[in-house]
C-alpha cells in the first residue's frame, strides 16, 4: 500500500510539474488580461525544440533553455497580434495553438520515436528523499521538481499579491483604463507577461521531453496545454492553488498509470479518458456545487478585452 | 491634443475588411513562400502545380468539394453559436460523436438505404447534440467557459473513436487498423466521388442564414449575442436561446461526420475528423457571422486543404497546411482590428472636426 501510494505520488509529481508550469505561466498572463489559447502550440514548439537541441548538444540545460526562449518568442509573435495589434485574443491564441502544432510536427519529423538520449537524471537530495511517501515524489526525481513546485510559485505569489510591481499588475488586469491612468504601462505590462508566459508554457513542452516522457511524436502534448488553461480557471487565478491543482490533476493521471500497471478491468483507452473527464469535472463541479465559487474564483475583470487608450 | 492619425471605429466596413484580409493573405502567402525557398523547394514550381492540380484537374475538383462538404457544415456549427457569443471550439468531437452514432446505426441495423440513410442522419444529429449536452448546460446553467469544456470533449470523443475502432468495432473483414468494416449503406453519388451531402450542406448553410436573419428566433439570438443584458431587459430567455443554438451547434457538426462516415470515409476511422473540427473555426471566422459567406470561406479552407494534399507529394508534411492555416488565420485576425481604424485628418488643438 505505501509502495503504491509512494509510487502515485512520484508519477503525479512528475506529471503535474508539466501542467503546473504551463498553468503559472498563463497565470501570469491571464491577471494581466490576457488569455492566451495558444498555449498548446507553444507547449509542442517547446518539447520538440528541446528534443532537437539535446541531440545536438547534449546538456539538457541547454535544452530547457532553448525550450524557454522559443516559447518565449511564440508568446511575443502571439502578444503582437494579441496585445500591441490588438486582435482577438481567441482568434490569435488559436491561430498561435495551429502555426506551433503544425512548426513542431514538421520541424520534429526526422526526430519522431527515437528515445531522448539526454535527459534530466535522477537526483536524491540527502535526508529529505529519505521522507516516507512524499520524499522520493518531491525530492528523489529531477532537479528541476523543487523550483517548479516550492520556488516559482511562492516567489510569483509574493511578486503579485505582497509588492507594488504585482498591484499594478493586477490592476492591468482589472481596469486597465485606471492603471493607465496611474501611469502605469498598460501595453508593456501585458506584453511582457505574455512573453514571460510562453515562455513558461515553452519550458513546460522541454520539461515533458527532458524527464517525463523522453520521446517526440506528434500529438505528445495531447490537450496539456488546454487543461493547464481549464486549471487556471479552477484555481481562480492563485499561483499557489493553480500549482496545487496541477498535482491534484497529477494524481488522476497517476490512477490511470495505476490501473494501466494493475490490469484493471478497464480498457487503457477509457482510463486515458481520465485526466480529461476529471478536467471537465474540475471546472463544473466546483461552481454547480458552491454558487459563491464563481464570485470567489472571478476571472480578472478585464480579461479578453483588449485595451485602447483613445476609445472612452 | 486631438493629433491622432488614426480613429477606431466600433464597427469595421465590409469593404475595408475584404480589402485587409486580401493583404493578410497575401502577405502569409509570402511569408510561406519565403520559408519554403529557403528550405530549398521553389515556390512558383509548386504553386504552379498546385493550381493545376487543384482547380485544373476534376479529380481536384472532386477533392475540393469533398472537402467542403464537412467544412460547410462544421462552420455552420461555429457560426451559428458565434451568433450568441459563444464559442463552440468542440466541432471535432461533437463530428467524431455524430460519426460513432451513423456508424452504429449502420452496423447494428439492416435495411434498404432509404430508411437506413434517414436513420443514420438523425443518430449522427443526435450524437453531436449529445457531445455537447454537458458544456451546454454548464454554460447555460453555471455559467462555466464552454470554449474548454467543448474543447476537452474532443480528446475523449478521439480516444472513443480510438477504442471502437481497435475492440468491438473493429474490422474483422478485411483487418484494417483502427477501422471499422466498410459500412452496408453511402450516400449516393452525384458527380464523380462527390456525394449527395455536399448539395445538402449547401442548402442547410443557406436555410441557416434564412433562419437567423428572417426569424424571431433568429433575432433573438442575435440580440443575445450582441447584448446579453439588454436581451434579458427586452424578455428574450437568453437562457434557454444559449441552450437550442449550443444544441444546433452540436447537431451541425454531427451531422458533418455523419456524412462524412457514410459519404466519403465509409467506415468510421481513428482520425478521420482530421481536423475539420478545428478549421471550422477558421471558416467561421473568415465568415464573419454570416452563415452566407459560410460558403466562399469553406472554399478557401477547401483550397487550402486541397493543396495540402499536392504537398504531401512534394515531401512536404501534412503539418505544414496547420501551420499555414494558423499564419492566415493570425495574419486575418490583426487585418480584422486595423480595418476598424479610419485615418483621420489631423487637426490642430483649436481646429473642430467637421
Amino acid at each position: 500500500m505505501i509502495m503504491l501510494l509512494t509510487g502515485m505520488l512520484a508519477t503525479a509529481v512528475l506529471a503535474g510539474g508539466v501542467l503546473a508550469l504551463a498553468a503559472l505561466g498563463e497565470v501570469l498572463a491571464e491577471r494581466v488580461g490576457v488569455t492566451n489559447l495558444g498555449v498548446e502550440g507553444l507547449m509542442a514548439l517547446g518539447a520538440v525544440t528541446a528534443v532537437m537541441t539535446v541531440s545536438s548538444v547534449h546538456s539538457p540545460w541547454v535544452g530547457l533553455l532553448a525550450a524557454i526562449m522559443v516559447g518565449a518568442v511564440g508568446g511575443m509573435v502571439f502578444a503582437f497580434g494579441a496585445v500591441v495589434m490588438r486582435a482577438n485574443q481567441v482568434l490569435c491564441g488559436l491561430a498561435t495553438t495551429f502555426m506551433g502544432l503544425g512548426l513542431s510536427t514538421a520541424l520534429g519529423h526526422s526526430y519522431a520515436g527515437q528515445p531522448v538520449e539526454t535527459t534530466f537524471g535522477h537526483v536524491s537530495i540527502p535526508l529529505l528523499s529519505s521522507i516516507p511517501i512524499i520524499g522520493p515524489a518531491l525530492f528523489g526525481q529531477n532537479i528541476l521538481i523543487i523550483p517548479i513546485y516550492l520556488l516559482l510559485p511562492l516567489v510569483v505569489h509574493f511578486i503579485m499579491f505582497r509588492t507594488r510591481h504585482g498591484l499594478n499588475m493586477r490592476a492591468v488586469g482589472e481596469n486597465p483604463a485606471a492603471a493607465d491612468a496611474a501611469g502605469i504601462p498598460v501595453m508593456a505590462m501585458r506584453f511582457w507577461y505574455v512573453t514571460l508566459g510562453g515562455a513558461m508554457a515553452g519550458m513546460a513542452g522541454g520539461y515533458l521531453t527532458l524527464t517525463y516522457v523522453p520521446v517526440w511524436s506528434e500529438g505528445m502534448v495531447a490537450g496539456r496545454g488546454w487543461i493547464a488553461l481549464a486549471l487556471v480557471i479552477f484555481a481562480g487565478y492563485r499561483p499557489v492553488i493553480v500549482t496545487l491543482s496541477a498535482l491534484l490533476f497529477g494524481l488522476v493521471t497517476a490512477l490511470s498509470f495505476v490501473g494501466q500497471a494493475h490490469n484493471w478491468p478497464i480498457d487503457p483507452a477509457f482510463l486515458n479518458m481520465l485526466p480529461y473527464i476529471g478536467t471537465m469535472a474540475f471546472i463544473i463541479v466546483p461552481v454547480v456545487v458552491w454558487h459563491r465559487m464563481r464570485r470567489v474564483m472571478a476571472a480578472p475583470a478585464a480579461l479578453a478585452q483588449p485595451y485602447y487608450r483613445d476609445v472612452r | 491634443m486631438a493629433t491622432r492619425a488614426f480613429q477606431r471605429l466600433p464597427t469595421a466596413p465590409a469593404g475595408r475588411i475584404l480589402a485587409l484580409r486580401l493583404v493578410a493573405i497575401a502577405l502569409s502567402l509570402c511569408i510561406i513562400a519565403g520559408v519554403l525557398a529557403l528550405s530549398g523547394h521553389s515556390p512558383v514550381m509548386l504553386a504552379e502545380l498546385i493550381l493545376r492540380s487543384t482547380l485544373g484537374s476534376r479529380f481536384g475538383l472532386e477533392d475540393l468539394a469533398l472537402f467542403m462538404c464537412p467544412l460547410l457544415l462544421t462552420g455552420a456549427a461555429v457560426t451559428v453559436c458565434g451568433t450568441i457569443g459563444l464559442w463552440n471550439i468542440g466541432a471535432e468531437g461533437q463530428f467524431y460523436a455524430g460519426a460513432i452514432a451513423a456508424t452504429g446505426v449502420a452496423l447494428g441495423l439492416h435495411g434498404p438505404a432509404l430508411v437506413m440513410l434517414p436513420l443514420m442522419t438523425i443518430a449522427g444529429i443526435l450524437g453531436g447534440m449529445a457531445w455537447i449536452t454537458v458544456p451546454t448546460l454548464a454554460r447555460a446553467y453555471a455559467g462555466v467557459n464552454e470554449i474548454i469544456t467543448t474543447l476537452l470533449l474532443n480528446f475523449i470523443a478521439s480516444l472513443l473513436t480510438y477504442y471502437l475502432t481497435t475492440g468491438p468495432w473493429r474490422d474483422r473483414i478485411s483487418g484494417a487498423q483502427v477501422s471499422t468494416q466498410r459500412l452496408s449503406v453511402s450516400i449516393p453519388e452525384m458527380w464523380g466521388i462527390v456525394h449527395w451531402g455536399f448539395p445538402v450542406a449547401i442548402v442547410i448553410v443557406v436555410g441557416l442564414a434564412l433562419i437567423l436573419s428572417r426569424t424571431r428566433w433568429g433575432y433573438e439570438i442575435r440580440i443575445g449575442g450582441a447584448n446579453p443584458e439588454a436581451a434579458r431587459y427586452a424578455g428574450i430567455p437568453v437562457r434557454l436561446r444559449i441552450i437550442s443554438v449550443m444544441l444546433l451547434s452540436g447537431g451541425l457538426a454531427g451531422l458533418a461526420g455523419m456524412f462524412e462516415v457514410a459519404g466519403t470515409v465509409h467506415r468510421l476511422q481513428g482520425g478521420m475528423a482530421n481536423n475539420f473540427g478545428y478549421l471550422g473555426i477558421v471558416v467561421a471566422v473568415l465568415a464573419r457571422g454570416s452563415c452566407l459567406n459560410v460558403i466562399p470561406a469553406a472554399l478557401l479552407m477547401a483550397l487550402i486543404l486541397d493543396s495540402g494534399i499536392v504537398m504531401q507529394t512534394q515531401q512536404l508534411s501534412a503539418s505544414v497546411i496547420l501551420a499555414i492555416t494558423g499564419l492566415i488565420l493570425f495574419m486575418i485576425a490583426i487585418g480584422d482590428e486595423l480595418a476598424h481604424y479610419r485615418p483621420v485628418a489631423t487637426t490642430p488643438a483649436k481646429g473642430k472636426a467637421s
